[in-house]
């Protein structure tokens, strides 16, 4: 008898039988056999009970295994069983199939006999220690895995598995050890492996269970508590979950069964919630720099690891599963993740929590990658509401505060946007430029036409700051990417490609020195083309061009303001109805239940008005809803009252909170004239803010550092009224004014009324003072600066007032302020406005790249905003005499930082100057930047990315005039 | 002429190719280069920017705006490439044109005659763009071989197009214009201040000799067909007898299946998002998510 020890990898040994007769095998198996069941017999409790079915029966499910001990086993005994067994496991093992698929002789016997069963219960009954439940595991892995011969088949085989299985398995009271629940896992995993393999087991699995005495599939709900462990543990019972969850797709029993009869899906959501409440509330922000949480961040926390390994799962499972699950999961994450437990964590009370939140918001968006669990996550930011706040709403209001959450805020719209997802488009973008009125009428026709000439692209680069010529800064990228243009090149050459291989040096000469051609633009034109093909064939998909033909303007225009009937007055009723018969009309059909997909259309004006909404159904907006005040102003309550009472420095970050929803609600649509206003809010904040260590601009810097521009006079004159709000802590007397203030607040929100509401910080400021801007102000796109009220609109104001939107028009306020914001915002705005223009739809393309279109005069264009930046650049560049030379810097500096994110960080999570230029392969040298601008020199920064800016448009233009244009075939 | 251009070396600019309108399978042999039907037009090399060392600043492109000047040679190639997107566009019946090699301010192209008195006359041609494009005069074409019409000029082969495009106006006309001109005249005659006056008389007067003569000039046309190309030019056009060797393959290839491939979208992950019922507009209004996974 030839066996050859070796050893195998699963820890017990494995023998290998070489040429060995199958019939010497059988003898040797039932010899082995005979011993055992002698010493098994002698430790019998019921000897005359031996029969097969008796054993199995009596001790069945392992229960009450302590009582059926039958005194002490000796241990040379129990040793004897053990290599008698493992004998036997090998020769079984290596035993090949009958014919023509038929057991062999060995695995006969063992179904005859019980053979596995009987062991196991012999197990049993010596001390079940993890020691031992280690070896049945292991015994039943090697066999499983290593068998010539299915062997789950059959029942006596597949009985004392799934005992083993069940006992090993543990309880809540008395959990496994973590060495039993590894093996259980593996051996699970293995199992699952087998089913997918051999569909026919799964029948005997689900039979096996209700032998049990109950219905279920055993190793699928051994498998559930594991799905959020950490670790290889968990990782393998995710895959192993996995192979099920494929399975289920062609199995609807399966998918029946798991749907209806397990907890599989809530518990992989709410485990969702779990995870997430571990997760760090506030983040270690690195610097001011930080907008979201690259890879190399979420790595470094455990937590975050760990949550995104079950997000990644829930991902899998959805792409996998069959549709019954996908969708109760993706219900269950709907409303047992997001609602309960994100939509809250994102309006905790400080920024930094906020601000956290919105970075993982991100994340997930960025992770998940299945179109179903997309779309939950989508559909919850652009339809839920929050405490009667649309989520999309409060997101789009904080890009426009002036901390690190408006910068992370705005990294998650880059996100976003980035999807190709005709829904998020649409509300943030398509669904105001829709019916035309942005635009004069006569204009609609030209809608479609492209631009031949580049046109606009000559007027975008018409922008370039005096000061950053080309023909006076040669740009220092020449240095470094020069136009590769060599002589050799001609006709013979076939390939593009290896031009890019020519050595700079060559090329230098080239470059005439009557036209400074810039070179950098080429690599623009080149991503230009990348993103709009990338852009067009996404929208492919897409239900409608936005082409101002479809979706019909006059029909959307219609139907919409039918629709909004029901639910808000009809604009045009209200210059001739008085505000209260509008509000008597139009509230009995306002039940937000009923309509919920027309209210998802509404930008809610309760919490942020725009001038599209007509005010005075605002008060009825929260009414019907809810009896008691929303919870942020019941917060702004509690914080107002102690701001007055002088105990707000105990709790600090309420300050924060007050700070976000003023600023929340100050979201900008104001025109560029007001913009003096819109550039004070940073300072204004910072005054109230006291050192707090986000904020990231000297106010007074920043105001002398803007010139002594029209706009800057202004904002002087605005400023007094901030320094007294300032200082309102200490106004004692001020105490009444705030309470009084505050309950009609809360009244105007619950009972309806019609009156004006207006911000604590709204009233302290001087009337005066503050409607002298109203003159600079169109009066259609002022904003209200309060939460939850507004400022009272005449009834001139209800006319439809065209208006792109809140998002665009936040952008376009943060771009106007280009000046003053940090480098990376401005990255992230650029980026932002870049990657809408690359959107082929003639609508969008049009709002912002044609600059011949004419708009509604109360609608700004991106053309009016860089204007006006190109003014505020002359006026520093004239006033400054270092500017120049600041400028160069700065673009060493930008370019040095560049290249060492290119170096530093994979293309993909790393932030570029513009666009993506991931193709890029050829490695720049290292550029050392001779003088450091400071990072606080923002408008210096501004002014280089701002030139860069106009490029990119430009080659965007471009690019569209000649793909737009080209007929999309299929 | 073309001095603007004519250094320019950028192979990858052209986004011209041939097949501009598919399917024909004309035995039209050119140089080996990508084809033009893939909607995904070859990506520009960051360096083959066409530029011209010996840039004359005089011309008109220039402004006092350093912007502008820097910035013209851009606006010049896209307006041309613009151009030519019309064209493509367009599907002249029997016109096929592509940018040279060397400057996009020359076409190459070639019409075929399908009937009428110059039935069965394959025509090669060249289109000059004037380099201040839009704002000068109208392209020019001539004829490889002068045809024998009223308004092309027996020595030069010139085509009259200015009596058609007596103003060149930006925005109104373009090039495809000119090439549909160029076609037409094959079909109506017109005799009024010919370039060959004898053509004109004769068409007048003796319209059978004027047939005849046509008859041997498109003759004379077809049998220089395979000559080499006048301009040393890759891209331009050249015709071999027809190799079924060579073409066969080719002229299957153009009947079997249409401009793009089946796996145009393979290998290319860029899938956009939408559940947006159509008609709807309204967000996540549509039931499931068929979405291609």
């Amino acid at each position: 008898m030839a066996f050859m020890v070796a050893n195998g990898n699963q820890g017990g040994q494995t023998l290998v039988l070489k040429d060995v007769d199958p019939e010497t095998c059988m003898i040797v198996f039932r010899n082995h056999w005979a011993q055992v069941v002698k010493i098994l017999e002698k430790h019998d409790p019921v000897r005359s009970n031996v029969g097969i079915l008796g054993v199995g029966h009596g001790l069945g499910g392992g229960g009450g295994l302590g009582g059926l001990r039958f005194g002490q086993i000796p241990g040379d005994e129990a040793s004897a069983v053990q290599n008698y067994v493992e004998h036997m496991l090998i020769l079984l093992m290596e035993e090949e199939c009958g014919q023509s698929g038929a057991m062999g002789p060995i695995l006969e016997f063992v179904v005859m006999e019980n053979v596995l069963e009987r062991l196991f219960i012999w197990s049993l009954r010596r001390e079940f220690t993890d020691e031992m439940k280690l070896e049945q595991l292991k015994m039943y892995e090697m066999l499983i895995g290593q068998a010539r011969q299915p062997l789950l088949h059959h029942k006596p085989i597949l009985k004392p598995l799934m005992m083993l299985l069940s006992s090993c398995s543990g309880s809540p009271s008395r959990p496994s050890s973590a060495v039993v629940e590894a093996e259980l896992v593996l051996l699970l995993n293995q199992l699952c492996s087998v089913l997918t393999k051999d569909p026919s087991v799964l029948e005997l699995f689900f039979h096996t269970s209700e032998d049990q005495g109950a219905a279920n599939f055993l190793i699928f709900s051994l498998l559930i508590p594991f799905i959020h462990r950490e670790g290889s543990v968990g990782q393998q019972a995710r895959d192993a979950l996995l192979l099920i969850m494929a399975l289920s797709a062609e199995n609807h029993v399966v998918a029946k069964h798991i749907a209806e009869n397990t907890y599989f899906c809530p518990v992989l959501a709410t485990g969702l919630s779990g995870l997430y409440s571990s997760l760090p509330t506030k983040l270690d922000v690195p610097n001011e720099d930080w907008h979201c949480l690259s890879g190399e961040d979420w790595q470094q926390l455990p937590s975050l690891v760990q949550f995104l390994n079950s997000l990644e799962f829930c991902n899998a499972v959805i792409q996998v599963a069959h549709l019954s699950i996908r969708d109760q999961l993706v219900e269950y994450i709907h409303n047992g993740f997001l609602v309960p437990v994100l939509a809250p964590a994102l309006h905790k009370l400080t920024l930094e929590e906020v601000m956290t939140t919105t970075a993982y918001l991100d994340l997930f968006i960025r992770i998940v990658s299945e179109p179903a669990l997309l779309r939950t996550f989508l559909s919850f930011i652009f339809l839920h509401r929050h405490d009667n706040v649309h989520i999309l709403d409060t997101l789009v209001s904080r890009i426009n505060t002036p901390f690190q959450l408006g910068t992370v805020s705005l990294a998650l719209f880059r996100t976003l946007i980035g999807l190709y997802c005709e829904d998020v488009m649409l509300q943030l973008i398509f669904k105001y430029l829709i019916s035309c009125n942005h635009m004069m009428l006569s204009q609609r026709r030209v809608l479609r036409e492209r631009d031949c000439y580049s046109v606009s692209a000559a007027k975008f680069l018409s922008l370039t700051p005096s000061c950053c010529s080309p023909e006076i800064v040669p740009p220092p990228l020449r240095h470094l990417d020069s136009i590769l243009w060599s002589k050799g090149t001609d006709g013979s050459q076939k390939g593009t490609e290896e031009s890019e291989e020519v050595l700079p040096e060559e090329d230098d000469c080239v470059i005439g020195s009557e036209i400074h051609l810039d070179v950098s633009y080429v690599q623009y034109l080149s991503d230009a083309e990348n993103n709009i093909a990338n852009c067009m064939r996404a929208c492919r998909v897409w239900s409608a061009p936005y082409d101002g033909e479809n979706p019909p303007p006059e029909e959307y225009q219609s139907s919409t303001l039918e629709e909004s009937g029901r639910t808000r007055p009809q604009i045009t009723s209200k210059t001739t109805q008085p505000q209260n018969q509008v509000q008597q009309s139009s509230q009995p059909v306002r039940d937000h239940n009923a309509a919920p997909g027309l209210l998802e259309l509404e930008w809610d004006d309760s919490y942020d008005a725009c001038p599209t909404q007509p005010h005075p159904e605002e008060g009825q907006d929260a009414g019907p809803i809810q009896d008691e005040p929303p919870q942020h102003i019941q917060e702004m309550r509690r914080t107002a009252i102690m701001l007055v009472k002088g105990s707000y420095m105990e709790e600090a970050e309420f300050q924060n909170d007050v700070m976000v929803y003023d600023l929340v609600a100050q979201k900008d649509v104001q025109d560029s004239s007001n913009s003096c206003h819109a550039s004070s809010k940073p300072a204004e904040s910072e005054q109230l803010e006291s050192g707090e260590p986000t904020s990231n601009q000297n106010p007074t810097e920043s105001s002398i550092r803007n010139g002594p521009s029209m706009e800057d006079c202004k904002k002087k004159e605005g400023e007094p009224a901030q320094s007294d709000r300032s200082a309102i802590p200490e106004g004692e007397d001020l105490m009444a004014q705030y309470e009084d203030l505050i309950r009609s607040l809360a009244a105007q929100s619950s009972s309806q009324t019609n009156s004006e509401l207006k911000s604590p910080t709204e009233l302290m400021e001087d009337e005066v003072e503050f409607n002298s801007f109203l003159p600079e102000t169109p009066e259609l796109e002022r904003m209200p600066s309060s939460p939850f009220g507004t400022k009272p609109c005449s009834a001139s104001r209800g006319n439809a007032v065209p208006f792109t939107g809140p998002f665009v028009s936040v952008l376009l306020s943060r771009l106007e302020n280009m000046l003053n914001n940090t480098l990376q915002v401005n990255l992230l705005l650029t980026g932002i406005l870049a990657q809408l223009a690359a959107y082929p739809q003639p609508l969008l393309r049009s709002f912002l790249l044609n600059t011949n279109m004419v708009f509604q005069p109360s609608v700004r264009s991106l053309y009016q905003v860089l204007a006006s930046l190109k003014n505020q650049i002359e006026q520093l560049s004239a006033t400054r005499k270092d500017f120049p030379e600041l400028l160069t810097a700065a673009q060493q500096c930008l370019l040095a930082r560049e290249s060492s994110l290119r170096d530093s960080q994979s293309p993909k999570m790393g932030d570029r100057i513009h666009g993506p230029e991931a193709d890029k392969t050829k490695k720049y040298p290292a550029i050392q930047p001779k003088v450091i601008v400071p990072s606080n020199r923002t408008e210096v920064y501004a002014t280089v990315l701002f030139t860069e800016f106009l490029k990119e448009l430009a080659a965007i233009a471009q690019e569209h005039s000649i793909l737009s244009q080209l007929p999309m075939e299929e | 002429m073309n001095t603007f251009w004519s250094m320019s070396t950028n192979v990858g600019r052209k986004r011209s190719d041939g097949e501009e309108q598919g399917g024909q399978g004309e035995p039209r042999v050119s140089p080996a280069r990508p084809p033009f039907g893939k909607k995904q037009l070859p990506s520009i090399p960051k360096n083959a920017v066409p530029i011209t060392k010996a840039a004359s600043p005089a011309t008109s492109v220039q402004s006092a705006n350093g912007t502008h000047a820097s910035y013209g040679p851009f606006y010049l190639e896209y307006s041309l490439l613009a151009e030519f997107t019309l064209v493509i566009k367009q599907r002249l019946p029997g016109i096929y044109v592509q940018p040279s090699y060397r400057s996009a301010l020359m076409w190459f192209g070639v019409i075929f005659i399908r009937h009428g008195l110059y039935q069965d006359g394959v025509f090669k041609f060249t289109v000059y763009i004037p380099d201040n494009y839009p704002d000068g005069e109208c392209p020019r074409i001539v004829f490889d071989t002068p045809v024998f019409h009223p308004l092309v000029d027996p020595d030069s082969g010139e085509l009259d197009v200015k009596r058609a495009f007596t103003k060149w106006r930006r925005n109104h006309n373009h090039i495809w214009q000119v090439l549909m001109y160029a076609r037409t005249i094959f079909y109506k005659i017109n005799t009024s201040d010919p370039l060959n006056p004898e053509a004109a008389v004769l068409y007048d007067k003796d319209i059978q000799l004027f047939k005849r003569k046509v008859i041997e000039s498109v003759k004379l046309c077809n049998s220089h067909l395979f000559d080499q190309p006048k301009m040393d030019d890759p891209y331009a056009i050249s015709f071999s007898p027809w190799n079924p060797a060579v073409h066969e393959e080719a002229k299957e290839k153009m009947f079997a299946h249409k401009r793009l491939p089946e796996d145009y979208n393979k290998g290319l992950q860029v899938s956009g998002l939408s559940w947006v019922k159509p008609g709807s507009t309204q967000p996540f209004s549509k039931e499931d998510s068929p979405l291609q996974t």
